[in-house]
């Protein structure tokens, strides 16, 4: 069922890895990440999702098989693989007596930046909103600041593949916002490749080009979120806000073709059909002409949740 | 490009000893052992100065030397453990933290951050080091007036650095082999009080019985090189009048007969712990943090 192809020239790739820790394996996984995607990387805890970014990483050696980051290996060729790759880590891994510019100064040296630090700590720390707090240590910052730190300390330099375990949690929603910018401004051209973990599934269907999940050390599917959602799920969802709806006209949208339910719920109507045919240029022209007010009629925001909880499910995960 | 790559390894290396100071100085560890140096510097010598004044105890011409309890005195017990204290948690507390893991992700040579953890470390027991010599110097000084042969002070503190060496590769080691700062503390406390009670215990058994194997065991044991080594060089740019300082604080009676072959036990372990250190940081996994 996986998928490891990728659209441009590859700079991830696992090959039939696997990471045996004796007491659970992960893998073996087969990968290829091309250049200009943003691949969102799910799957429940415990799957493998760290283990794989520490893998790419070099941070932890296969049991069998390669990985290739940038064509090198990462454990052998470190420097070499890793050159142009940044990371952000999950909260809290930064040291809590640093302070923002002690940090960057420090990620800025181990990187052997030869431009003027001052100025690129400076780019960085107005990117991501930060720039008030460069003096103030680490452990006098909230969540969400040192969130925006960690993302920060993996945009300086010139990284050209950003690895990003849950960048966006402990962020607010315009933070979550800004950073989607960020992120798809960093791909623009080409030139840059995102892979990043997340639970949040709405982050990752608007953000992602790519979608793979994976559960217990398998990738199980691989794709653009339409194609994850139209291979896992049998059914599509459309939701309709109207006004002034009868009661004849939604048994008119019952005896629609492959309509399997409909559930109403106010002035929001969510219709369940078979199949993924496309029926809203059908329903909106019904609901129009029986004269309620149609105010939205879109396929439903969660596709991709439901999709991914429909494949653990089909894998033997119910929660 | 070679010698710009050079200057870049080097650099990266000196960012890595600032850190690690850095770091060692905000776990506050360093601040309590400079503490309790200045404790251990001035409290004994106004104490000896009053319990000394005119009974004779340490005779006059003992009294430009005094400066020697405080530098050699310490050494047996707060240095060594000094250098644990600061050591053990170099890289277990990284591991622990998660931070190991995020300096580590970036285009740098596990080689480049080993040293510079293990150098910055030291460094630090170095500044302890410099500055328990120098207030022994000034309590000396103060207490009982003007201080002689201090010429012999700067290859003193080399030779003191370099015999707790031993101690600090040693906990270095197990810091990056357990991977957990207390176990860590545990471990190479362990290590040299046993080291230190053992020795005390074969000399006594080969006191009584006369058998060399107990003494050449003793000899080999870690604490006993590092304590008899400063005591070697400086012994012999020393007076004779300076045993009875040296009796006074229990360093006068060196176990390793030779000060060679306390620097070859002291090569010996330091490199050995290193070479161990450093070949499982390179073969291992980074460990994530703990809970």
């Amino acid at each position: 069922m996986s998928n490891p192809s990728s659209q441009g020239p590859s700079v991830l790739q696992f090959q039939n890895t696997v990471k045996d820790y004796g007491s659970k394996k992960i893998g073996p996984v087969d990968l290829n990440i091309g250049k200009g995607e943003i691949v969102g990387f799910l799957g429940p805890n415990g799957s493998g999702k760290t283990t794989c970014m520490r893998l790419m990483l070099g941070l932890i050696r296969p049991s069998s098989g390669n990985v290739r980051v940038n064509g090198y290996d990462p454990i052998s060729k470190h420097v070499e693989a890793l050159n142009h790759v940044a990371y952000s880590p999950e909260l809290p891994n930064i040291q809590t007596f640093l302070t923002p510019t002690e940090l960057l100064t420090l990620v800025l040296h181990e990187l052997g930046f030869q431009g003027d630090k001052q100025d690129e700590i400076r780019r960085v720390l107005e990117l991501v909103g930060l720039i008030e707090y460069r003096d103030t240590k680490v452990g006098k910052l909230s969540k969400g600041m040192v969130q925006r730190l960690s993302v920060a300390q993996a945009l300086i330099g010139s990284p050209e593949l950003l690895i990003l375990d849950e960048p966006m949690l402990g962020l607010d929603p315009a933070g979550s916002a800004h950073f989607r910018e960020i992120f798809r401004e960093f791909v623009m051209g080409g030139k840059g490749t995102v892979f990043m973990s997340s639970h949040m599934m709405n982050e990752v269907e608007s953000l992602c080009t790519s979608v793979l999940i994976i559960h217990s050390g398998r990738i199980l599917f691989r794709g653009s979120s339409s194609e994850v959602i139209r291979k896992v799920l049998d059914y599509s969802v459309v939701t309709v806000e109207a006004q002034g709806l009868q009661q004849e006209t939604i048994n008119s949208i019952k005896e629609m073709p492959n309509v399997s339910q409909v559930t109403i719920n106010n002035q929001t109507i969510e219709i369940i059909i078979k199949g993924h045919d496309d029926i809203r240029p059908a329903l909106s022209d019904l609901i129009v002409k029986s004269g309620a007010k149609l105010y939205t009629i879109k396929t439903a925001d969660n596709m991709l949740e439901r999709a991914y909880i429909e494949a653990l499910k089909k894998n033997g995960v119910d929660r | 490009m070679e010698s710009i790559d050079k200057m870049t390894r080097v650099d990266i290396i000196i960012s890595f000893i600032r850190y690690e100071m850095k770091r060692a100085i905000a776990k506050r560890k360093v601040l309590a052992l400079l503490a309790f140096t200045i404790l251990l510097d001035t409290f004994p010598y106004y104490a000896l100065s009053t319990a000394t004044n005119g009974t004779g105890f340490i005779p006059l011409a003992a009294y430009p030397y005094i400066w020697v309890a405080g530098v050699f005195g310490l050494q047996p017990l707060f240095l060594n453990f000094t250098a644990i204290l600061i050591a053990a948690g170099a890289m277990s507390e990284e591991y622990e933290q998660g931070t190991a893991e995020l300096l580590l992700s970036k285009p740098v040579r596990r080689n480049d951050y080993f040293a510079g953890k293990f150098l910055g470390g030291f460094i630090l027991f170095l500044i302890i080091l410099a500055f328990n010599i120098l207030l022994s110097v000034g309590s000396a000084f103060t207490f009982f007036g003007p201080q002689a042969s201090l010429e012999i002070l700067p290859g003193l503190f080399i030779v003191q650095a370099f015999s707790s060496l031993i101690f600090y590769s040693l906990a270095f080691m197990l810091g990056e082999l357990v991977r957990r700062s207390s176990l860590a503390y545990i471990f190479s406390s362990a290590v040299f009080f046993a080291s230190f009670i053992i020795s005390g215990y074969l000399g006594l058994i080969f006191s009584l019985t006369g058998k060399e194997f107990y003494r050449t065991v003793q000899i080999y044991l870690p604490t006993s090189p590092a304590n008899s080594l400063p005591v070697q060089y400086a012994s012999p740019l020393l007076p004779q009048t300076v045993g009875i300082v040296l009796r006074f604080v229990g360093a006068d009676n060196t176990i390793v007969p030779t000060i060679e072959l306390s620097v070859a036990i002291l090569l010996a372990y330091t490199l050995v712990a290193i070479g161990i250190a450093a070949g499982y940081f390179w073969y291992a996994d980074i460990s994530r943090r703990m809970g």
